[in-house]
């Protein structure tokens, strides 16, 4: 059995669930809304954001355009959409332990392995998928309603702008590294279904790791410090790494430039090899489990 | 043999699901894997399909260890295990489609749609499993498991949940499937009237133990026969009989009916022998069926 079949067939189920379009709808209705909050009000709240520096800085063009809408929604929704990708990846195993189906799947001549490494592709695509839709409309349907221009990222102590004809490709490489580390939510919330029963037991179960590691990341106590570079949660908003840029003698910025690329590469390879332990694992407890449901 | 099971033993912590059972199924034969509910037939073939690993014991189909041929084996072998589970989102057919397709066969969507023909399923193809009956779903699980046209079918329990016209379906499907096809079916029941119109050979277990393996036909000898005798002096019946040459065949019952084992032709003596001796017979039932032969191996009292 090819594996490339057991990918086809597990998409098929994927995409036949009626559950699988509701993180669809749920992206398109939160970036809707952020869009529409913008369009009415934003300019009172760019001015509000830009009261400190506009007694230093002469600031003219369109600030409020589709490449900051972007940033704003891509760091707002990395935040749910883990919870949006374990509601399918979480189901890959239990739910189908729920159904009675994994049983009937294994009375078939697929290895097991096949199985569960065509059942991580096809939830990894699914993944891929709903980042490419959240690409659609935080960048392709922002641009279109507010327009492009230099983008400016205000942070506490520093105002970052990149060109605009310098954005594209870092919005690619922060859409990929984002889908990297909703990947590693995927993978972790796949590795979890493979202990339950039910689909509502590893959702959670995800959720309540990624809330855990990110009250651990927020806590700066030595004990914790430690820890803190192992852990996925540290890595994920890695993405915003791209938009960090250099700049020459003259303050301007260095066109290509990434200010900090190892610490962007790094956090990515964390991701990655989060990614390939929970395959083998799941590969390795699924290859032994006795099939009771 | 086309399929051998060897010593095979499970167990789940203390507890043995199953022990020590050893039983062969030859090629084009319905094989009856008898028990009542919590015996370990379901472990039993669960092991048989790998889906579970036995704690002890071998299995062979075809000749091969299915420990080390799992893929090789399932390619011929059509199972389903419990109540057939499928896919409440799809239809008959996807459902039937995605299964094929994993069964690592080419095949068609004219062999997909016949064998929802053969279940009786065509018309209803389109419609999805959700608003399936029970009878409907049994009937579609076992499509599943001859899509693709396999040489051992393992059916577990399949005519549970199933109203009489569906049991006999059940049942004219499994004779068709042996007689005309010349498949080769393991069957797991509790019901056992069922069985014992379909099945040539069977193994009967209690606990995850054998009780008894062998034909059919040898088993219900029509010469042997239990009777269930109701009389207002039941206690007497037993003294009377326990001192006549019906001695040996007395078995233990509760205080409202005398069992004995005795042959056919002696039932009218001991109907005789019991008025000679002014009992007044309420009922007197003659059981040679499988379900009284395996009421009294399960009850604890084996007979030769």
């Amino acid at each position: 059995m090819r594996l490339s079949s057991i990918v086809y067939i597990e998409l098929y189920k994927i995409f036949r669930k009626p559950r699988t379009y509701i993180a669809f709808g749920a992206i398109a209705a939160i970036v809707g809304l952020i869009q529409l909050g913008f369009y009415a009000d934003g300019e009172s709240y760019m001015k509000f954001g830009m009261q400190s520096l506009s007694d230093s800085f002469d600031v003219n063009g369109n600030i409020m355009n589709g490449y900051l809408m972007a940033f704003i929604i891509l760091q707002t929704l990395l935040v749910h959409v883990p919870l949006l990708i374990a509601l399918v990846a979480g189901d890959m195993i239990s739910g189908e332990a729920n159904q009675g189906t994994l049983r009937l799947l294994l009375t078939k001549p697929v290895s097991r392995a096949y199985l569960i490494t065509g059942k991580f592709i096809a939830s990894s695509i699914y993944t891929i998928v709903l980042l490419l839709w959240m690409a659609v409309w935080a960048l392709g349907i922002s641009i279109m309603i507010f327009g492009a221009d230099d983008m400016l990222i205000l942070k506490s102590d520093m105002v970052t702008q990149v060109l605009s004809s310098d954005v594209t490709w870092r919005y690619v490489a922060a859409f990929g590294f984002a889908a990297l580390a909703m990947l590693t939510v995927s993978a972790l919330s796949f590795f979890l279904s493979l202990f339950a029963e039910n689909s509502i037991g590893p959702i959670m179960a995800t959720m309540s790791i990624i809330i855990v590691f990110t009250i651990l990341n927020t806590l700066d106590l030595p004990i914790f410090n430690m820890v803190k570079p192992y852990l996925f949660t540290s890595h994920m908003l890695g993405w915003k790494g791209f938009f960090d840029v250099t700049v020459n003698e003259s303050n301007e910025q260095i066109i290509g430039s990434i200010e900090n690329l190892p610490a962007v590469l790094l956090s990515a390879g964390v991701l990655f090899l989060h990614i390939i332990g929970f395959l083998f694992a799941s590969i390795l407890v699924f290859k032994r489990k006795d099939i009771l449901s | 043999m086309l399929l051998e099971i060897s010593h095979l033993t499970k167990s789940f912590g203390s507890f043995t699901a199953v022990d020590d059972l050893s039983f062969s199924v030859k090629e084009g034969e319905v094989y009856g894997f008898l028990g009542q509910n919590g015996a370990g037939k379901s472990t039993t073939i669960r092991m048989i399909l790998s889906l579970i690993r036995p704690t002890k014991g071998s299995i062979n189909i075809f000749g091969m260890s299915i420990e080390k041929e799992r893929e090789k084996i399932l390619q011929q072998v059509g199972a389903v295990v419990e109540k057939p589970d499928l896919y409440r989102y799809m239809t008959g057919y996807e459902n039937l489609n995605v299964f094929a397709r994993l069964s690592n066969k080419s095949i068609s969507k004219a062999e997909v749609m016949k064998c929802l023909e053969l279940v009786g399923l065509d018309k209803r193809a389109k419609d999805p499993v959700r608003v399936y009956s029970q009878g409907m779903k049994q009937r579609l699980g076992i499509a599943v498991a001859l899509v693709h046209n396999p040489s051992l079918i393992i059916l577990d329990e399949p005519t549970n949940g199933l109203d009489p016209q569906g049991i006999a379906d059940i049942r004219n499907l499994i004779l068709m499937l042996s007689k005309e096809q010349g498949k080769t079916l393991l069957v797991s029941s509790h019901l056992l009237s069922e069985m014992e119109q379909v099945a040539d050979s069977m193994v009967i277990i209690n606990k995850g133990k054998k009780l008894v393996e062998g034909r059919v036909n040898k088993l219900l000898n029509p010469d042997k026969v239990q009777l269930e005798i109701i009389t207002d002096k039941n206690a007497m019946v037993k003294s009377l009989l326990g001192n006549s040459r019906w001695s040996e065949g007395l078995r233990n019952a509760p205080d409202q009916k005398v069992l004995v084992d005795t042959t056919a032709d002696a039932v009218p003596l001991l109907a005789k022998y019991l008025v000679e001796h002014n009992i007044g017979i309420s009922s007197l039932r003659s059981m040679n069926s499988l379900e009284a032969y395996f009421l009294s191996l399960t009850s604890g009292n084996e007979v030769e």
